[in-house]
């Protein structure tokens, strides 16, 4: 399929500004209200307090900027004991273990829905684009729910007899947050990995089979590198933003013990603390974020290039 | 009993791992919702143990019920306010911006490209944050509330339109506009009769997932929120469910979750219409879970 | 020098300090105390004067923060309140909207720090807001209170003197009082083995392991720390002393093992049994009441202060912020507040805070009915503000120590 645009000649130019100038409207958006207000985060991070009401006071002229905020930041990041430090280790850990307990989940079902829905395809995928269209809170709201002192989890698990007595999900656990994210995140994981996985070429798989691979092992060998593109985006799509997440924690925790980065952000931000200081840790957040976004994508790119684009 | 046996012993049948694997999720993703949904619909005042059945919370409870408190109501009005807006006004913009970004070659593009797509893995409180501070830092003029939502609201979402229609625009590819051209077309005119057309199902595609992607938002409103007057439901969910919840808060979530999905039926309806009328077969569903994976490339 | 990210140049404390004052800008060391109160220099150097009991202050007046007009009629537009969770009778919202013909819609905050900071930075509008002692010197250096017009508020006549006249706001320029308080601990005598006065020093109830991940504290940066300072003996609340300040941050650490939770929803959690210690304010205590489910008696609840009254003594306020775009509407609301029959309805139906209303009889309370009999160490009276200590501000230093430790705190370290 030939790409417009590549056409030589006096047309050319024109042709390309066309495409260019529509989508201007959408490229000055983000600029304004996307890559603008990053340099306002950089500015406010850099700047001052009001020393009163401690409100910020951001420094605009590049040339002024106070490290101080980013000075305590760095310090107490990479301090170990030090509240950052603990803090973002903390949620590295937890997005580690829920991405891949999502993973454990979110592949197999992908798995079965593209390979062998047949009829019940459209079901399924009803069922699986279901809770994009329920409300993220909701979903946390009916595990709540569950999970007090005389909801279902403890009624079940005190008849199945796992526990005596109702046992307090909501207390500060550490697992009750990370599977909590596991819940939330799943769908958003599923939907990817179905598309990806829908797209594989059955006839490889066939072929494997047909040259006397055990089932098993042509899912190691064929579909398995087949699908690390697939992998690696689901992963990117519900990692990413998990690093931010802060209301998980809220609702199903609210113990200081079980508090992730994006409450520390929320507390500095908007809980009344020193503003530059939650600046400084947005923009620290969001460079670990881009050196994670740049590894996906050479990763992405290592795997196409071994598969041969 | 013979007939479980012979489904167990079947070595060509569906793998049964996989099959049980894949109902134990669809249930526990699932019937949380629906519990959540059964109590909304308790007599009493807990929401974690069956008291009844009656409609309390929805329209009797004087002071607590969703018809009743205006704080639960006017949730909902202002979470159907920001979808409203954020469809009108992000579906055109994406839609311009996709097919200005697929078709435009350059440098120039790539970054325009690679601005777009980082929306999409900036966590929200990062835009939230960055949003707050750019409009009382900076953009004072633009007040906290409504305005300042919508246009967050947009703004993270213009990104999940273009690579839906980005998708169906390489599937499609360029003959049909350059056939209108031949023809004598101008290029607006070739978008507007030749190439908008067969977009039709991708932009109500993304229209129905800015519109759940919207009334999902949870950070980016609270974040930009002027008060109770300018909550949504999810803000309402979050800042009442930590207090003292009701029932209502289940109610007022059933019938948000009701609307939401009135509305991508009746998105999701125009859609198979407009495909049956172009003679398309297939699944429309399946088609719609396939959008996003095109688009990223 | 280059050092080794590990290697800090400094002792975490003093590093806090230093970069607190990097950050703040040299200018803070010079706005210090003002030895005598009373300062009249309306101008942009004015300084914050810490006000305290034995330093009464008068807040100064600036030229462009005027006070409104007399004889104004009050708007019709939505009066908008910026307040606490549970701290204002929704009848009596209705009330005051009836009576005027107006909406009336109220914002909640949870920490006096998020309140602060939103008012601070000028971004919303509201009407009628509801600040603590500890912060008002500053809201007025930064021009976010408005004067008052008393002329609208003739209500203030039916307040205790002492507050008529308090000694954050010599002269109830900027404030009229809403509410008083004490902090004390909470308890649900049905569900707890051991109170506070089972112990010789009843602030370690908070470190009873039979109470594990059901213990609450305040999710206040003053209140919580002062608890773990009385524990210690330390009476100064308001210390600004470093070693003070870790010493409050290490006690408060250490109650990491027992699952500590913060939160400023007492009024419930204690009631619907998701704390059964909990530092509470004392009208949550007898609000509480309000939020026991069914089946659960009054009796259940528990509210221990120290006996000698040298426990956490408040009031809050209420005041105009400066933009606020119904400013006579809010002069009226702050007037019908203060009228006795409105105070008390608010009161003994659904705040369970005093007012600090003269005709108001704290020993009639009991036998009314208000106030359970178990709960009768959650009554404050005026005199109770004479051994009580008050949270007073902070300079801007130590502002700034007492909120890094404490965010250290809620970061889980």
């Amino acid at each position: 399929m030939s790409e417009p645009g590549r056409r030589v000649g006096a047309d050319g130019g024109r042709e390309n500004r066309f495409w260019a100038g529509l989508a201007l409207p959408g490229v000055v958006w983000l600029c304004v209200f996307f890559l603008l207000p990053f340099y306002v985060i950089l500015c406010v991070a850099l700047g001052s307090l009001d020393p009163i009401l401690l409100t910020p006071a951001p420094e605009w002229n590049p040339l002024q900027w106070n490290t101080a905020a980013f000075e305590f930041v760095l310090d107490n990041l990479f301090t170990p004991g030090a509240a950052f430090e603990t803090v973002f280790v903390r949620t590295f850990f937890y997005v580690l273990i829920a991405t891949t307990l999502s993973l454990l989940i979110a592949y197999p079902v992908a798995y079965y829905v593209a390979r062998y829905g047949g009829r019940w395809k459209g079901l399924l995928l009803v069922g699986l684009i279901a809770p994009f269209f329920i409300s993220y809170l909701m979903r946390m709201l009916a595990w709540i729910n569950l999970l007090q002192d005389d909801g279902w989890v403890n009624s079940v698990l005190i008849w199945v007899g796992i526990l005596d007595a109702p046992r307090n999900w909501l207390d500060g656990r550490a697992s009750s947050v990370i599977l909590g994210l596991v819940y939330g995140y799943v769908p958003f994981m599923i939907l990817p990995l179905y598309a990806f996985l829908d797209r594989i070429d059955r006839s490889l798989l066939e072929a494997a089979r047909d040259l006397g691979a055990s089932p098993f092992q042509a899912f190691r060998l064929v579909t398995l590198p087949l699908s690390t593109p697939a992998i690696l985006a689901g992963v990117v799509i519900i990692a990413l933003p998990m690093f931010g997440d802060y209301y998980t924690p809220d609702l199903l925790s609210g113990a200081p013990q079980t508090s992730l980065i994006g409450n520390q952000i929320n507390l500095y931000i908007r809980g009344g603390q020193q503003v530059p200081v939650g600046a400084a840790l947005v923009v620290v957040l969001m460079v670990f974020l881009t050196v994670l976004m740049g590894y996906y994508l050479f990763a992405t790119a290592r795997a196409q290039r071994r598969l041969g684009g | 009993m013979t007939r479980v046996r012979t489904w167990l012993g079947n070595p060509w049948a569906k793998p049964r791992f996989l099959v049980l694997f894949t109902a134990l999720y669809l249930v526990w993703s699932i019937v949380p919702i629906l519990i959540a949904i059964r109590f909304s619909f308790n007599e009493g005042r807990s929401r974690s143990t069956a008291q009844g059945w009656s409609l309390r919370w929805y329209t009797g409870d004087p002071d607590a019920s969703v018809l009743h408190d205006p704080t639960l109501h006017s949730a909902l009005a202002q979470s159907l306010r920001l979808a409203a807006i954020a469809v009108l006004v992000t579906v055109p913009l994406g839609v311009a911006l996709a097919v200005g970004l697929t078709r435009w070659r350059g440098r120039g593009a790539g970054t325009a490209r690679g601005i777009s797509l980082a929306t999409l893995v900036t966590p929200e409180i990062v835009m939230g944050t960055a949003l707050l501070l750019v409009f009382i830092e900076l953009l004072t003029f633009i007040p906290l509330g409504t305005v300042a939502q919508a246009i967050g609201h947009i703004t993270f979402s213009i990104i999940f339109v273009v690579i839906i229609v980005r998708g169906r625009l390489l599937a499609i590819g360029p003959e049909y506009e350059e056939a209108a051209r031949d023809l004598g077309a101008s290029r607006l005119q070739a978008i507007r009769l030749a190439l908008l057309p067969m977009l039709i199902p991708a932009v109500v595609a993304s229209g129905i997932i800015v519109f759940a992607i919207s009334m999902d938002d949870f950070v980016i409103s609270a974040f930009l929120s002027s008060g109770t007057d300018t909550d949504t439901v999810p803000v309402r969910i979050y800042s009442q469910g930590r207090t003292a919840p009701t029932p209502a808060l289940n109610a007022l979530a059933t019938v948000t979750l009701v609307l939401t999905i009135v509305i991508a039926l009746v998105g999701f309806l125009l859609w198979r219409g407009v495909r049956a009328a172009r003679g398309q077969t297939g699944s429309t569903v399946g088609e719609f879970a396939a959008l996003d994976a095109e688009g990223v490339r | 020098m280059t050092l080794h990210p590990r290697e800090s140049r400094y002792g975490r404390r003093e590093f806090i300090g230093r970069s607190a004052a990097g950050i703040v800008g040299l200018s803070s060391l010079s706005t210090f105390l003002a030895a005598c109160g009373g300062s009249d220099n309306g101008g942009s150097a004015a300084e914050l004067q810490i006000a305290s009991p034995g330093n009464p202050v008068t807040q100064p007046l600036f030229d462009d923060n005027p006070m409104i007009a007399s004889g104004l009629e009050p708007e019709s537009g939505t009066l908008r309140i910026y307040n606490w969770n549970g701290y204002l009778d929704p009848k009596i919202k209705k009330g005051f909207a009836k009576e005027y013909g107006v909406k009336v819609e109220e914002t909640f905050f949870t920490t006096t720090d998020e309140a602060v900071q939103k008012i601070s930075s000028g971004a919303v509008d509201y009407d009628v807001f509801f600040p603590t002692q500890d912060r008002v010197g500053r809201l007025v250096l930064g021009k976010r209170l408005q004067p008052l017009n008393l002329e609208y508020i003739p209500n203030l006549k039916n307040v205790w003197p002492s507050l008529q006249d308090p000694w954050y706001d010599k002269g109830s320029q900027y404030t009229v009082p809403y509410m008083t308080w004490t902090t004390g601990i909470g308890y649900r005598t049905d569900k707890i083995e051991k109170t506070p006065l089972d112990y010789a020093n009843p602030y370690e109830i908070y470190w009873d392991e039979a109470n594990r991940g059901k213990m609450f504290l305040l999710d206040d940066g003053r209140d919580a720390p002062a608890h773990m300072l009385l524990k210690n003996g330390i009476t100064n609340i308001n210390t600004e002393d470093p070693e003070d300040i870790a010493l409050w941050e290490k006690e408060l650490k250490s109650l990491y093992d027992m699952n500590v939770k913060v939160s400023t929803d007492d009024y419930t959690n204690i009631p619907e049994g998701k704390a059964w210690v909990h530092q509470m304010w004392s009208g949550s205590a007898i609000g509480a009441q309000w939020y026991l489910p069914e089946g659960v008696g009054t009796d259940a609840l528990g509210f221990w202060f120290p006996a000698d009254g040298v426990g956490t003594i408040g009031s809050d306020m209420m005041a105009v912020p400066k933009d606020a775009q119904n400013p006579v509407l809010a002069h009226h609301f702050l007037d019908y507040l203060l009228d006795v029959k409105n105070g008390y309805s608010n009161f003994a139906n659904y705040v369970g805070y005093q007012p600090p209303l003269t005709k108001l009889d704290p020993d009639t309370l009991v036998a009314d009915g208000v106030v359970p009999k178990n709960l009768k160490t959650a009554i404050v009276r005026e005199s109770d503000f004479d051994k009580g200590l008050p949270l007073t501000e902070l300079t801007p230093d130590g502002q700034v120590n007492w909120q890094n430790a404490w965010a250290e705190f809620r970061a889980g370290v």
